[in-house]
């Protein structure tokens, strides 16, 4: 009941709907530094977690402590959004739902698709339910990164996981006439979804930039949860 | 012994297995002139280190029992335990840690802070014992001390503080520049004996200004005399900085880090002085016992010579001239003829010959004074019992020991290897809390229990070799546990009236799951039980606790509540109600939807990098949970949890799958229910072996 609860507040299902989440094939989170792509991510795992999906997070910025640490923080938010909910449960559900969550970091000059791909080879192996999908954080996306993106995207078509990435913008970089980012329009043909985040005033704005007819949508989010600024408690 | 205790040290030697403890050890006996010759570990002169007392550790390699030996470095007296490296031992570990004032904590400058250390600094914190750091083997390619002092910070949450730096790592580490008398230590000889203070070289004059300022400002928090000197830029003298930093590693508050490579002999002496400098004394540590005779009230001991005299029995072993009884003294002294009082079982003893310890050699000493670590032969008694005069009833706290969580069933091979193998595990089940053994009355075997597969197989060793008794072992067995999963009723009268004297009883009430072992509570009013039939009914319940009418193992996690009843004037009895709640558990049993449980592992494997992948496929295809991973330059580390009965042989696997390159450290972690297709092939396997 909680699970469900949590998923309906969930920003995500308003921004991209937690059913879409699965059907991507690449997907991506756009911002520049420090307003909230990873936050935005864990979101986006947590709705997984919370409908007893496994999930992957590969960082190459980030301590295995510290994304522990971010997504025991989107939890929380979570489930202050709700208002009330008996922090017994809360606790018990956490500690259900953690337990189907990976979390990976890599070096960045150390980061090889074969490691993941032999990870996951074994859940075939051990006739395992596959992980939801995969989030991988810190991919520096002004470098070239042709042969890591083919080899994900292969490791995608393999084993039927949606992969999220995190992607830095700069501010001083001009937009596309679409209004993408430079990292992303080089390479639109490869990601199905993306949203682009940017502070407006005291608060975050999320725009779609690429997900079918929702595309040019807006949305506005708290800048310290991450939650949708128009909802009540 | 000195008695005076400002000047005495007892202090372990803690780390991750391969950290390079006992090689430090061995340093530190030979400029202490403990001993003559270096030994390494595993050396090719075949002698091994001068702390591995037993040949098994020599011939693996590891630390298996706490060898415990003292020396003097500058006019103080050092007692030093080596503590085991592996995890299946920690009992050993936690043992030292109980008894000790000090710890130095050892770190690899290439792996860094590896997943033992995690675990031993836990019962760091759980025993409050102070540390400082040394980070060993900075001549190793990819050594980065730097690093490391930041995960002491990031991983373990230490306040750590470099108090030296580098001259030189990997092959060109000559020295350490110390920051807080700004001189270059070097150390010349064959083995590193002499120690050559020299200016500190010009290109690394600005770095070493930069972190000394770093220190001390880490240390004037513990000492306002340093503040105030800082702050009127004043003359700050190396005791203003010892005293603050020693403040501070007493409380806790602060973990100095000093660098070196033993196995070089590099840098050990500076560590010798900071062991003196920075650890406690046993003046500066506040030891508790319980006041067994005043309500189990604690009393603070003093490390007094004139008051009644209070020590731990913290290690056994079995030596030519009988049981030696390595003992901490808290308060008091013991001399040899002393009349002492085991306050366990209440025997009188009386103190035989006194000693203490290098390694093997042992020095006949008259007395063991408090504050002093000392081992005496003569007595019967179990690891952990407290020894005091026989004018107070004290005992030291209980120590924290975990339930074994594997079994294995030992055949002698004939029948003196029964009478050894008897004598074999009467000692060791003395000597190690978390090794038990019974036996068996279904199938007369003797099991033996424990914390791993390791842990086990080093004990079935030892018997072989200590006690010449060769035993066959079965197939390791995982220590099984039942649970109900709901509340359920019961109702249930135990009626025995025909002929003869009669047996009335009933009770009713539910049970329920519960995080406790077991709980009983009482709801019944009115007198529908009398009072002194309730203990019975408690008595009864707990009975089932020992074999679940499932399948036979300990049943836990089951609340019971009882909140009605009836009994019969003249036909119920103690034994009535037993039976009824017997009775009434099997009945309430079945219908609270019991399950198995498991034992469920916290695995944590370290690899090199290429390895990451397919470890963590091997923890996958054993039901494994993998919690996250995380690459520390070279290597990756894996935490995982994994249930016990998909970990055997698993050394093997590992080994095959990375090269042997990579390995594993395995804790109990906690008991989880099996899952259903599981638990139907553990049904399965308990129904043949019944019909067997």
């Amino acid at each position: 009941m909680l699970k469900k609860d949590l998923n309906l507040r969930s920003p995500i299902e308003k921004i991209i709907g937690i059913e879409n989440i699965t059907n991507s094939n690449f997907g991506a989170v756009l911002s520049r530094a420090g307003v909230g792509k990873t936050r935005f991510l864990v979101q986006i795992a947590l709705t997984q977690l919370l409908n007893d999906k496994k999930i992957v997070h590969v960082s190459l910025e980030d301590s295995m402590g510290k994304i522990n640490l971010r997504y025991n923080e989107g939890y929380t938010n979570l489930v202050d959004s709700i208002g009330y909910v008996d922090p017994q449960k809360a606790v018990r559900l956490w500690d259900d739902i953690n337990l189907n969550k990976v979390g990976i970091s890599y070096n960045e000059a150390s980061f090889d698709t074969t490691k993941i791909k032999d990870y996951l080879k074994s859940f075939k192996k051990a006739q395992l339910p596959m992980p939801g999908i995969m989030i991988i954080d810190g991919l520096n996306f002004d470098g070239e990164i042709t042969d890591i993106l083919e080899d994900l995207k292969s490791l995608h078509q393999e084993f039927s996981i949606s992969i999220w990435f995190a992607m830095r913008s700069h501010r001083d970089e001009a937009l596309s006439k679409e209004g993408y980012p430079v990292q992303l329009e080089t390479r639109k043909e490869l990601f199905d979804k993306a949203l682009f985040l940017q502070p407006v005033d005291n608060k975050i704005q999320a725009i779609v930039l690429k997900d079918g007819n929702k595309t040019n949508q807006k949305f506005l989010l708290e800048p310290a949860t991450m939650m949708l600024a128009d909802q009540d408690i | 012994m000195i008695r005076d205790l400002k000047r005495v040290r007892n202090i372990g030697i803690s780390a991750h297995i391969d950290s390079g403890k006992t090689t430090l050890t061995e340093r530190v006996l030979f400029y202490t002139d403990r001993i003559h010759k270096i030994n390494e570990v595993r050396g090719k002169d075949g002698t091994g280190a001068v702390m591995d007392s037993m040949d098994l550790e020599r011939e693996r390699g590891i630390t298996i029992a706490s060898a415990a030996t003292y020396c003097e470095w500058k006019k103080h007296n050092i007692n030093i335990i080596d503590t085991p490296g592996h995890v299946d031992f920690t009992v050993e570990v936690e043992r030292s840690l109980r008894v000790l004032d000090g710890v130095v904590l050892i770190l690899c400058s290439v792996s860094g802070v590896q997943s033992q250390s995690i675990t031993v600094d836990q019962q760091m914190k759980r025993y409050e014992v102070p540390c400082i750091a040394f980070v060993n083997k900075c001549d190793r390619s990819g050594a980065n001390p730097a690093k490391v002092t930041r995960q002491l910070k990031d991983k373990l949450g230490h306040n750590s503080v470099l108090m030296q730096l580098p001259i030189g790592l990997e092959d060109k580490h000559k020295g350490v520049i110390d920051l807080v008398a700004m001189k270059a230590y070097y150390f010349e000889g064959d083995h590193g004996e002499k120690v050559a203070v020299k200016e500190i070289p010009e290109n690394m004059v600005e770095e070493a200004r930069a972190a000394r300022e770093e220190m001390i400002d880490a240390a004037s928090l513990f000492s306002e005399e340093l503040t105030d000197a800082i702050l009127e830029e004043a003359d700050i003298t190396d005791d203003m900085i010892k005293t603050a930093v020693r403040t501070g590693v007493i409380a806790r508050q602060i973990t100095p880090v000093f660098l070196g490579s033993a196995y070089k002999n590099k840098a050990v002496q500076p560590l010798l002085d900071a062991v003196i400098d920075y650890l406690p004394s046993p003046l500066d540590i506040n030891n508790e016992a319980i006041d067994l005779d005043n309500n189990e009230e604690s009393v603070v001991l003093e490390s007094s010579f004139d008051k009644p005299t209070v020590a731990l029995a913290f290690k056994l072993e079995d030596g030519q001239y009988g049981q030696l009884t390595y003992l901490r003294v808290y308060q008091g002294c013991i001399a040899k003829g002393d009349t002492l009082v085991n306050s366990r079982d209440g025997k009188k003893v009386k103190a035989g010959r006194l000693i203490r310890m290098h390694a093997s050699q042992m020095e006949e000493v008259e007395e063991i004074p408090a504050g002093h670590i000392g081992a005496m032969f003569g007595i019967d008694c179990a690891s952990g019992d407290t020894f005091v005069s026989p004018s107070i009833n004290y005992s030291m706290l209980a120590m924290h020991v975990m339930e074994p969580v594997i079994s294995l069933s030992i055949v002698p091979k004939d029948n003196k290897a029964q009478i050894n193998m008897s004598k074999a595990l009467n000692r060791f089940t003395k000597e190690d809390p978390t090794f038990k053994t019974y036996v068996d009355h279904e199938t007369g075997d003797t099991i033996i229990q424990g914390m791993g597969e390791l842990h086990l197989e080093v004990y079935v060793e030892r018997m072989k070799r200590e006690y010449q008794a060769e035993v066959t072992t079965g197939k390791p067995r995982v220590a099984y546990r039942e649970t109900i999963t709901q509340k359920a009723v019961f109702n249930y009268t135990h009626k025995k009236q025909t002929g003869g004297a009669g047996q009335f009883g009933r009770v009713a009430g539910f049970v329920e799951p519960c995080d406790e072992d077991f709980e009983f509570v009482n709801k019944i009013t009115g007198g529908r039980i009398p009072t002194q039939y309730i203990p019975a009914c408690e008595k009864g319940f707990l009975a089932c606790m020992h074999k679940g009418p499932k399948l036979e193992f300990p049943v836990t996690g089951i609340r019971v509540t009882i909140d009605d009843g009836a009994y019969h004037a003249v036909d119920s009895s103690e034994m009535a109600f037993q039976a009824a709640a017997r009775g009434a558990f099997l009945e309430a049993y079945g219908k609270a939807k019991p399950v198995i449980k498991e034992p469920i592992m916290k695995v944590v494997i370290e690899t090199p990098n290429e390895f990451q992948g397919s470890c963590m496929g091997l923890i996958n295809q054993r039901r494994g949970i993998i919690q996250g991973s995380q690459e520390e330059g070279v290597m990756s580390v894996i935490e995982s949890q994994v249930p016990l009965s998909e970990m055997f042989g698993f050394s093997t696997i590992l080994r095959s799958a990375t090269q042997g390159k990579a390995q594993f450290t395995m804790e109990f972690s906690s008991y989880k229910q099996v899952p259903q297709s599981i638990a139907e092939e553990i049904i399965k396997q308990k129904q043949e072996e019944k019909k067997a």
